[in-house]
């Protein structure tokens, strides 16, 4: 098993850190999976059992390092999987944002590391100095593999384009100090409802005129207790009801120059955010639904 | 004793106090004619700094005011967090401070802190006096054979890349390099934390004499308090130090009106645990360490050199201090030196010398080492004892 990668554009390492810290912001345990042409990074919750990971990040290995060598296990297991701490990783990385390279391998230095050799500039001369951290890892085997496998989702009723995070997030974060759960409603007509209900009040922000991507309508709402939106048809419209704090966590991903962010909702039971970035990362996070 | 501080001034004494209180619970002051000495020692006895503030240092001085007869400064312990009290918010004291005043109240033993602030404003502190002696460390500057001067920013910056939760660094000094990397204790898990290293270029450095390779160890949370005093008074830093299990010394200094000596107890560093350098001698090294622990941990040294392994081991009491009450203080600290200057001269084999003064605190992992020490030694031979069989072997079933 093998594997060296070198990074050396400001951009891409920039990105790279703001990626980690999300993860690191989400779960305090991650898997690093390398394989020849993508770095996934998966977060999967301990008792989630067959329901999705919580975290799928896709990071396309060209567009962000100069060098990358990998080898894998044998022809048939081509990848290398590693379980880190997402926490050592961001607080190693916290100096790249100034950083001149980031050169990350596999080492085995009385037990299997992950070696980040970061180039400093120095503040005072035009020398450079080497920052070496050994991050412990984890090898998982091969049998556990399975476990970690792209998810497999139901297909979205819905997929609209959010606006934009830092919006979202202080929307959500105001929301939050007063509920624990948000429902989050979508038409087809391109408006976001963010509801929350207290016994006290109920709270709603709707976002209009947002590009809609897909729609797979029409939604049957016989057996739910919704009382119905004014003047809108509700087979057009989808909701899924979920935990404020795992969402307004996702959102802290405001950090990140981003494209887009698609939400998916599968009716009532799931809802999916996925970040696109320029340098065609995907970071995709499910959020299971809430259903009483 | 009665001194007054300018505005400015206040400002440098406020850092001090904020330095010192991350070393020691305890501040002692002690006025002589040409200077005043603030002090501080932590509880462990493994780190001490001193700061020394020059007559120019303050717009009036006087160090002994009141008494008259046995011209004698003032020698007194006050606690820190009262000394701390005084001076909240060192970064803004140079705006809000025209003048401090610092004078002893003879009749109610207190220690009067009196800043004059602008708009009119007085603030008075009375100090309680702790005690009535002053309190000294002996360690040697200037006679040692490594010497950095850093600006302050290169080592604060380094420090940037260590986690928070590391506690111990190492240093690994040679005259093409300085490595630092944080102190991974033996007993700790590997699979848990990060090992960091840095090497910096000695052109980085302002200074740099290295005369004897070396590699010490030292407490972070001190040394992180002391370049923060450096930082922010914009001053460089001096290391001076000698060799593994010696005090290291970092001078902060003005040139003119104050010196501060932070001094730390390094401790030795177990070279295997040690291991981000390069990978082929971690294979060894690690290869070594195996060797070691199936051997349950028998060292192999011969007896002498377990014993300053040991003493070395000992984090604190690394340097003498005495309480000074009388004169005595000057002889005694001229015989300590006189030792020092002894051993230094006739060179390394002396070493041990120097550990008698160390008081050794209780070990208990080592006690059954001690009490089986024989079977512990490399030249054990089962055959050669000869002693009367106080129990014979029990019968095999």
């Amino acid at each position: 098993m093998k594997f060296r990668a070198l990074m050396v554009d400001a951009g891409p390492m920039r990105e790279f850190a703001n990626i980690v810290t999300i993860i690191s912001k989400l779960s305090k345990e991650c898997i690093l999976r390398v394989a020849a042409d993508t770095l996934y990074f998966i977060v999967s919750d301990d008792n989630s059992g067959p329901a999705p990971p919580v975290l799928w990040c896709e990071i396309p290995q060209a567009m962000f390092f100069s060098e990358y060598q990998m080898v894998g296990l044998d022809d048939e297991h081509k990848d290398i999987y590693l379980g880190l701490s997402s926490g050592n990783l961001s607080r190693s990385l916290v100096t790249l944002k100034t950083a001149k390279s980031l050169k990350m391998k596999l080492t085995k230095k009385q037990c299997p590391c992950l070696t980040l050799e970061i180039e400093m500039p120095s503040s005072t001369s035009q020398q450079t100095r080497n920052v070496t951290h050994d991050i412990p890892v984890i090898v998982i085997p091969r049998k556990m593999w399975s476990e970690f496998h792209e998810p497999n989702t139901p297909d979205p009723d819905i997929s609209i384009e959010l606006p934009a995070l830092k919006q979202l997030r202080t929307t959500i974060d105001r929301m939050r100090t007063m509920a624990s759960e948000v429902i989050i409603w979508a038409s087809a007509a391109g408006r976001l409802t963010l509801q929350i209900k207290t016994d006290m009040a109920k709270v709603s922000t709707r976002f209009k005129e947002l590009r809609v991507e897909a729609f797979e309508g029409p939604i049957d709402h016989s057996d739910s207790e919704t009382e119905s939106q004014a003047n809108e048809d509700m087979s057009r419209i989808c909701y899924c009801r979920v935990d404020a704090k795992k969402l307004s966590m996702f959102l802290s991903a405001d950090q990140v120059t981003h494209n887009r962010t698609l939400c998916s909702i599968v009716h009532k039971k799931l809802v999916i955010l996925c970040l696109h970035t320029e340098e065609n990362v995907r970071l995709q996070c499910f959020i299971s639904g809430i259903v009483y | 004793m009665k001194c007054h501080i300018p505005g400015a001034n206040v400002k440098v004494l406020g850092r001090t106090a904020h330095a010192l209180a991350r070393f020691g619970d305890e501040l002692y002051l002690e006025s002589l004619p040409d200077c005043i000495l603030l002090r501080t020692l932590n509880a462990a006895e493994s780190a001490y700094a001193m700061v020394k503030f020059n007559k120019n240092f303050f717009t009036y001085f006087n160090y002994n005011y009141y008494s008259t007869e046995d011209n004698e400064g003032l020698k007194c312990k006050i606690s820190m967090k009262s000394a701390l009290n005084i001076f909240k918010s060192p970064a803004h004291m140079d705006k809000q401070v025209e003048n401090l005043e610092i004078k002893l109240d003879a009749e109610s033993c207190k220690l009067i802190f009196q800043l004059k602030c602008r708009h009119g404003i007085v603030k008075t502190h009375f100090v309680s006096i702790l005690d009535c002696k002053a309190m000294q460390a002996v360690y040697t500057k200037d006679s040692v054979p490594n010497r950095i001067t850093s600006p302050q920013r290169i080592l604060s910056e380094a420090l940037g890349n260590f986690q928070s939760s590391d506690d111990q660094v190492t240093l690994e000094v040679s005259s093409q390099s300085l490595i630092m990397r944080n102190y991974v204790d033996t007993n700790v898990d590997l699979t848990k934390i990060i090992r960091t290293q840095i090497s910096l270029k000695p052109s980085e450095f302002d200074g740099y004499a290295i005369e004897a390779e070396t590699t010490i160890t030292f407490t972070l949370k001190e040394f992180r308090a002391l370049l923060a005093f450096a930082e922010a008074l914009n001053l460089p830093l001096q290391l001076h130090f000698e060799t593994t299990g010696r005090p290291v010394v970092f001078i902060v200094h003005n040139g003119s009106t104050f010196e501060a000596h932070f001094v730390l107890a390094t401790s030795k560093c177990d070279s295997a645990s040690q291991a981000t350098s390069t990978q082929h001698t971690n294979v060894e090294r690690s290869k070594r360490k195996d060797s070691n622990s199936t051997l349950g941990s028998a060292k192999k040294k011969p007896h002498l050199e377990v014993d300053i392994s040991k003493c070395l081991d000992e984090d604190s009491h690394l340097f003498n201090f005495i309480d000074i009450p009388e004169e005595v203080m000057l002889n005694k600290t001229s015989t300590n030196g006189n030792i020092e200057n002894k051993s230094k001269s006739s060179g390394k084999t002396e070493e041990p010398m120097d550990c008698d003064n160390i008081p050794a605190s209780p070990a208990a992992k080592n006690m059954i080492k001690s009490v089986f020490k024989r079977c512990f030694e490399s030249t054990f031979d089962p055959r050669n004892l000869h002693g009367a069989i106080l129990a014979e072997n029990s019968d095999s079933e």
